[in-house]
């Protein structure tokens, strides 16, 4: 079943910023995808327009089998869980455990006690229950708000920067909490690393899309990374330096694990290679 | 609360709802309190025997020394509004005599020193809800509470102007007068507009982003208890007494 179906869809801004221009994409369940792009591709704008908050537009938006449109914006919000950049715009209540409750409440969702537990136990936030969110770290705040969103049980989950502003240790749980988590999700970011962690598939978005498919298929394509103003990865770097020098790999890996796997993969056949021309 | 969370780094008001939740003042039903309060207000305000208002007075200042709210942050909340308050006074001493804007003073202080503990002893966005609960229509509480979440973020960014703006070696002017501090407070207060009415829209796209509409729910309908009842039942029968008193002429 397609989660997201979205075909030609072009926004500007009331002042006349052109910020999308004709983009389609789709995703199925399950299916984790992220945009990448330089600041300013329309990401954001991206994700607050599937979101329902950038109307009226141009081209057809489904969520679920349900059509967008301004009139329809706040019924298929409901399928829908944003994760805004700044977690201090979606945190309202005075205790963890009463804002996580805020969205089931507004819906009038049952069990909400039972939601609020099950949210607090996906992102480890338990002990925070009752803690006061605003006195919390930014990385806190940023499991308090996907807490949030998670409690409402949205069958697509919108991502916008979710690892920016992390301290290290803060960013690397977080990009472990949303690779296990097994959910609909389009990320925003321009952060590779994270994507090439959490994601199966991406879309380089600059106004519209410029690429569609694996990240390591995109860290090949240098002219349109260079256009997008986008740095691959380290390891994506360090295997490009050696296949130029000859040790090149079969596909560019993006994480550590693939980096890994391919430098065990290019030692054993260098050892072939040598043991070949000793005997 | 709310508050806080609009204001990211910044933490006066969080020092405010701090100890709203841990003093026994901030556990009371913020309906209870509302009711309380309110009726304890409008007996004071209608007092016009001097040793009437003095006695409120002193049941005022009993309640703040009672309620374990910090004096300097009443204190400093009261001095706010003593310019008004003084005007008041003053212009009645003036017409009335000397003794009637003293009753003006003391009246009107003892009435701003109970709405000032009402106000910091309790979470405003519990303050809010208590409100919508008791009545007041939801359009009224969810305004007071998106117009009081605006009037902090304009307070956060104009804290956030002024620093970047002292980063640049911008002094403040001599004068009031002076062109360039003219131009540069000018700016200021724009771009401190243009940037609290985008964050407010961000904020106002992440409560409906939560399914919020246009009211303000909890997660668990507090009920009344034996202390909330308590608490409205003291401050109505001081106040009964008072109007009794002033009404009745007794004594
Ligand atoms: N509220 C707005 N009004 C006008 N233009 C905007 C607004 N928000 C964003 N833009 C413009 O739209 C473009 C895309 O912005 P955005 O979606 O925030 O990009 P990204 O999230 O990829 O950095 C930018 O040129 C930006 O300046
Ligand atoms: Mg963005």
């Amino acid at each position: 079943m397609k989660v997201l179906d979205i075909e030609g869809v072009s926004f500007t801004y009331e002042d006349g910023t052109p910020a999308l221009k004709g983009v389609s994409l789709s995703i199925d369940e399950g299916e984790k995808v992220a945009v990448v792009g330089p600041n300013g591709a329309g990401k954001s704008t991206f994700l607050h327009l599937i979101a329902g908050f950038r109307t009226p537009f141009e081209g057809s938006l489904k969520v679920m089998g349900e059509r967008l449109e301004e009139r329809t914006a706040d019924q298929v919000r409901r399928h829908i869980g944003l994760l805004f950049q700044d977690p201090d715009d979606q945190i309202f209540m005075p205790t963890v455990e009463e804002d996580v409750a805020f969205g089931p409440v507004n819906l009038g969702l049952d069990r909400v006690e039972d939601r609020v537990i099950q949210a607090l136990r996906c992102t480890s936030i338990e002990d925070l229950a009752k803690r006061k969110p605003h006195r919390l770290s930014h990385g806190m705040k940023k499991r308090v708000a996907i807490a949030g969103v998670l409690a409402m049980e949205p069958e697509l989950l919108l991502l916008d920067e979710p690892t920016a502003g992390l301290d290290p240790r803060s960013r690397s749980d977080l990009i472990e909490l949303l690779r296990n988590m097994k959910r609909t999700m389009l990320m925003a970011t321009h952060d590779l690393e994270a994507a090439a962690e959490i994601v199966d598939r991406v879309v380089l978005l600059n106004g519209s899309v410029v690429f569609e498919g694996g990240l390591s298929e995109l860290m090949s394509k240098d002219d349109a990374l260079e256009r997008a103003g986008l740095e691959p990865p380290q390891i994506a770097r360090l295997f490009k330096r050696l296949g130029a020098m000859g040790y090149g790999p079969q596909g560019v890996p993006v994480t550590l694990d693939q980096g890994v796997a391919e430098a065990v993969r290019v030692i054993e056949r260098e050892k072939g290679r040598s043991r070949g021309r000793n005997d | 609360m709310i508050v806080a969370h609009v204001r990211g780094h910044h933490t006066r008001p969080e020092e405010l709802d701090e100890h709203a939740r841990a003093s026994w003042l901030g556990r009371i039903d913020p309906r209870a309190k509302i009711i309380g309060v309110v009726v304890f207000v409008v007996a004071a305000a209608l007092l016009t025997r001097t040793e009437l208002i003095l006695a409120s007075l002193s049941l005022a200042v009993a309640f703040a020394a009672m309620s374990q709210v910090p004096y300097r942050h009443l204190a400093r909340m009261y001095l706010g509004a003593l310019p008004f308050i003084l005007v008041a006074s003053a212009s009645v001493a003036l017409f009335a005599g000397l003794e009637r804007g003293f009753d003006m003073w003391a009246r009107t202080s003892s009435c701003v020193i109970a709405l000032l503990v009402l106000a910091s002893g309790t979470e405003t966005f519990e303050l809010f809800s208590g409100l919508r609960r008791l009545g007041v229509p939801k359009l009224v509480s969810t305004l007071l509470m998106l117009t009081y979440k605006y009037v902090l973020i304009l307070g956060d960014e104009l804290a956030r102007m002024k620093t970047a703006r002292r980063a640049r070696g911008f002094k403040g002017g001599r004068s009031i007068l002076d062109r360039r501090s003219l131009d540069v407070i000018g700016n200021t207060a724009g771009m401190v507009f243009v940037r609290a009415s985008a964050r407010a829209d961000d904020g106002y796209e992440g409560l409906r982003s939560r399914g919020f509409r246009s009211d303000m729910k909890l997660m668990r309908a507090p009920r009344l208890r034996a202390g909330d009842i308590a608490f409205v039942a003291w401050f109505a029968c001081v106040s009964s007494i008072l109007a009794a008193v002033q009404l009745g002429g007794v004594g």
